[in-house]
């Protein structure tokens, strides 16, 4: 099925380098040969009939409108005028009566319009509607005064929106407060030196034709829509920053949702069909084909690999080019798509049906998007902002410059993770995990203990718990992100928490990998030795990716808390020993059972290090 | 499924859950950016900088703001260190001049509190434009039918968003799941060549196939069900729920059912499932564009305008399912034949 004659064989190249592209390259075009045959013959037909309906469908969507909502409300009136004016609004069923039936509180009705004044029904309902009503009246005003001759008359009030940046960082005293203290009586007087602002110029210096050709336009629009494309555009409407108050619309922090939709949505979907691939590869032993193939593991899977990066690249550039952003978005994008696909190749190998990979991928997915999303809402606000790659897109939008030092912030953890991903599916790429099925846990535990070499494990010991620390670190900056607004001991105290626990546990997977594979191998020696060699390998790989972090998060108090650098090394050591020792020690008592006792004892017993440390932040 | 999956499951419910009140503020906000005036009651310090006018007078007469006098750098110094939320800078036209009153408004970039802070103003600006449209009157030709709307404590955007949106497309939610999950059944007996062997017993290919698709039915009103029993005691009461969950269970049977031809058709998970999520955009374009459809049907029977098309379009959708059923029914027979000799 997939060796034919024009292909080539790999693996018989002049030079070794050569050789190595040439099989990549070679199996690259066998994927994307095979994804492009499942949608050949039967399939292709349908999709562009489909697709011509699609087109078909959305024009008539567009011409008829979504109908929805209509009819979820019920007005009465006893003019017909006012009938006319709000019959066009699909949401209400008009009815005309006379005005003495006309109660908005006798039930039938749920808002009503009595000589010219509004009322509505004591309800939620009644409340909703009559809000509604207000808007579309509002619209209505708007049409009328558009027209006016005189347009200063009709719109005499002009606001110019000007904004004024104001960034939080994790020492400001605003932090983790909704409400600021009660004022003092007085006229707040500023701490800070006082920049000399320009006194604005009463007139509009736009003509009143421009202003109307503006208004016109703008009123046609459907608001709820513009928000979030001008988000992604730089179209500045010829008025600029000028609008009368009806258009007072704020923007927005979770309007960056819409570059979640845009990019990375599409990236979920295309890693969506890697992880097919290579689930179909599973099913029957279909994969040993390829697995015969005379090259080496890391070779296949970039070759598998190499279709879909560069798809996601061409959809990413596509993107770009569509909404005119400038091209250098697509460089933090790059980690984001590796990742993806990281974990696709991962979840790929570990289901042991589609339906467990529809199901593992939700949860991914759901995690990782959470993840980009979060920290974004705060960009401009809070140097948190930073962690997700999403912020500097945003920024880019903006035009807001940013620097070599933030790229490197925001996304190493992505680049980490995907590295370390890569090798555990590399050193498991065979035919014992491809072509078997077992529960999930079960499942990580021998991936893991794939990678564990028995000649020397500690070593591998050593280089696992280096391996964790991007993952530990991810798992704290979402808890950073989800805590950190809340008011300052409880932050902190959830922190903590939180923290221990995901150390505790990332510490004890080696070892309990290495100790289900083989119980007899430690003897109380071996543990103390191994338990070293895990908490040696954590703390340095800890203070190595602490260069790479936020310095504003690891000198702030978040930062003592995740990074316990305070000071003395061999304090920290002494804490990761320790605990570990207890875990291990409670594994290899009591079994596994005894591990999750452990793993408890050892995260409450971190938590009070931390706390001890900490106290004078938590009075 | 081993029970570690399930738990995947409740710990990504707990997840969402954990962030359900923020996520109802973000997405009723994004529907209705007004909304997030209705949020606090709080007085807001804000600077007035510039001339003196009646707009001074209409800030101070509303209970939302604490107006401060200020020189415009002091002011704009003061917002940059959030001790006020808003800086306005006010000229000296006068309210019945011919040029325009450009007011400057000053506030604070991508801040949430700010934008709780400009809605509120955009009701005072509001007030303010009808004051000077009052002294600019005798210059406006053309007036609009004149409709007194009284103006409201509080934000009900909520309402239209969870009852016109939200609900509708929550409880047709399980019913697109089991589509997605009827297709995998169905394909996976093919792929993994089991079906062959159960057809060698008693068992028709027919019967496997209304076994799969009962199964996915019946789980559509157990989970709408669910969700709207989560809603009621969140306080979001829901009329005729007994009328909804038929309505949905119908609807839910006819999308079930052409997932089953077509996963019967392409015999492969991808090709099929492909296909299925194509076509269910159309679909679902084009119903949305039909007045009187389902989900608007289900929309007004929670909350109560529902009236007598609910059920002409039950039945419609009855007639539809059965007609549908009859073809399944056939097709599969078919599929039986082919089986046999294929």
């Amino acid at each position: 099925m997939l060796l034919s004659a024009e292909s080539g064989k790999p693996g018989s190249g002049k030079g070794p380098h050569m050789s190595v592209l040439r099989d990549i390259a070679t199996i690259a075009r066998w994927e994307t040969k095979k994804s492009f045959s499942l949608l050949s013959r039967d399939v292709l037909p349908i999709a562009i009939v489909l697709f011509v309906l699609l087109v078909l469908v959305t024009g008539f969507a567009a011409q008829s409108g979504l109908h929805l909502q209509d009819g979820m409300y019920r007005l009465g009136t006893d003019d017909r005028n006012v009938a006319a004016l709000f019959s066009s609004d699909s949401r209400f069923t008009v009815f005309l009566s006379d005005a003495d039936s006309l109660s908005p509180d006798n039930g039938k009705y749920d808002v009503v319009i009595v000589r010219g004044g509004a009322a509505a029904a004591p309800t939620e309902k009644g409340r909703a509607a009559l809000q509604t009503l207000g808007r579309d009246y509002a619209k209505y005003k708007r049409s009328v005064y558009t027209n006016a001759d005189d347009l200063f008359a009709a719109y005499p009030l002009w606001i110019d929106t000007q904004s004024v940046t104001s960034e939080l960082n994790f020492s400001s005293p605003q932090n983790g407060q909704f409400v600021p203290a009660p004022p003092s009586r007085g006229t707040p007087v500023p701490q800070g030196p006082v920049e000399q602002i320009a006194t604005p110029s009463p007139t509009l210096g736009v003509t009143p034709d421009e202003i109307r050709a503006e208004l016109v336009t703008s009123s046609q629009e459907n608001s709820q829509v513009s928000r979030y494309t001008d988000v992604l555009s730089s179209r500045q409407s010829a008025l600029g920053s000028f609008k009368i108050p009806d258009e007072l619309s704020p923007p927005l922090p979770f309007d960056s949702i819409i570059l979640v939709f845009i990019f990375i949505f599409p990236l979920y979907f295309t890693s969506q069909f890697f992880m097919m691939s290579i689930m179909n590869e599973r099913i029957e032993r279909r994969g040993e084909a390829l697995l015969s193939v005379p090259v080496k593991t890391p070779v296949i899977i970039v070759g598998k690999m190499l279709p879909y990066v560069l798809g996601m690249l061409a959809i990413c550039a596509g993107l770009t080019l569509y909404i005119r952003a400038p091209p250098v978005i697509l460089l933090p994008l790059l980690p984001v798509i590796l990742f993806f696909l990281a974990n696709a190749l991962v979840i790929g190998m570990i289901s042991r049906s589609f339906k467990e990979l529809s199901f593992i991928s939700i949860f991914f997915s759901t995690v990782a998007t959470s993840y980009l999303f979060f920290p974004s809402i705060f960009a401009n606000v809070h140097v948190i902002s930073l962690i997700s790659p999403l912020t500097l897109i945003v920024l880019s939008l903006q035009g807001t410059a940013w620097t070599a030092a933030d790229y490197c912030y925001a996304t190493v953890l992505f680049w980490l993770t995907a590295v370390v991903l890569f090798y555990l599916a590399a050193s498991n790429f065979n035919e014992e995990r491809l072509f078997s099925e077992k529960p999930l846990l079960p499942r990580c535990r021998e991936f893991l203990a794939g990678a564990v070499s028995r000649a020397h494990p500690y070593a591998s010991l050593f280089v696992i718990a280096v391996a964790t620390i991007p993952f530990v670190f991810m798992a704290q900056m979402m808890g950073l992100v989800v805590f950190f607004n809340l008011p300052m001991p409880l932050s902190l105290v959830l922190l903590i928490v939180f923290a221990a626990f995901v150390e505790e546990m990332a510490k004890m997977a080696g070892i309990y990998t290495l100790f289900v594979a083989d119980p007899a191998f430690f003897t109380t020696k071996k543990l103390v030795y191994a338990c070293a060699a895990t908490a040696l390998g954590f703390l340095i790989g800890e203070k190595l990716l602490l260069f790479a972090t936020l310095a504003e998060i690891t000198e702030s108090v978040f930062g003592n808390v995740l990074f316990l650098s305070l000071g003395v090394i061999w304090l920290p050591f002494l804490l990761h020993f320790a605990c570990l020792l207890v875990a291990a020690f409670a594994l290899k008592r009591w079994g596994r059972a005894g591990a999750v006792a452990g793993i408890i004892a050892a995260g409450l017993i971190h938590c009070s290090y931390n706390l001890y440390f900490l106290q004078g932040w938590i009075r | 499924m081993s029970e570690k999956t399930i738990l995947l499951a409740i710990v990504l419910q707990l997840f969402i859950a954990l962030f359900s009140s923020f996520l109802m503020v973000g997405l009723t906000s994004m529907y209705d950016p007004n909304s997030l005036a209705g949020y606090s009651h709080f007085r807001y310090d804000i600077g007035y900088a510039g001339n003196a006018s009646p707009f001074l007078e209409d800030l101070g007469n509303s209970n939302a703001f604490r107006v401060h006098r200020v020189d415009l750098s002091t002011g704009v110094e003061l917002l940059r260190e959030r001790r006020l939320f808003a800086v306005v800078w006010v000229p000296d036209t006068a309210p019945d001049a011919t040029d325009p009153v450009k007011i400057t408004l000053y506030s604070l970039k991508s801040d949430i509190m700010g934008a709780v802070v400009n809605t509120k103003l955009k009701d005072v600006f509001l007030k303010y434009e009808d004051e000077l449209r009052q002294a600019r009157i005798v210059r406006i030709t053309e007036q609009p039918v004149p409709v007194a709307v009284p103006p409201q404590a509080g934000s009900a955007g909520y309402y239209e968003f969870v009852y016109g949106l939200l609900i509708p497309l929550l409880v047709f939610l399980p019913g697109i799941l089991s589509a997605a999950l009827v297709i995998d059944l169905i394909t996976e007996e093919y792929q993994h060549e089991t079906l062959e062997t159960l057809v060698s017993t008693p068992v028709t290919v027919a019967e496997v196939v209304w076994g799969k698709v009962l199964v996915c039915t019946i789980l559509v009103p157990v989970q709408a069900g669910a969700w709207l029993l989560l809603l009621s005691l969140n306080r979001i009461p829901v009329r005729d729920p007994a009328l909804i969950l038929l309505h949905v269970t119908v609807a839910s049977l006819l999308l079930i059912l052409l997932a089953a031809l077509v996963a019967l058709h392409y015999r492969e998970r991808t090709a099929a499932q492909f296909v299925f999520s194509t076509a269910l955009v159309v679909i679902m374009l084009f119903v949305l564009a039909i007045p009187d459809n389902p989900l608007n049907i289900i929309a007004r029977l929670a909350v109560g305008t529902a009236g007598t098309t609910a059920w002409i379009a039950l039945a419609a959708a009855g007639v539809a399912a059965l007609l549908l059923g009859w073809y399944l029914q056939r097709y599969a027979q078919n599929a039986q034949r082919k089986l046999h000799t294929g």
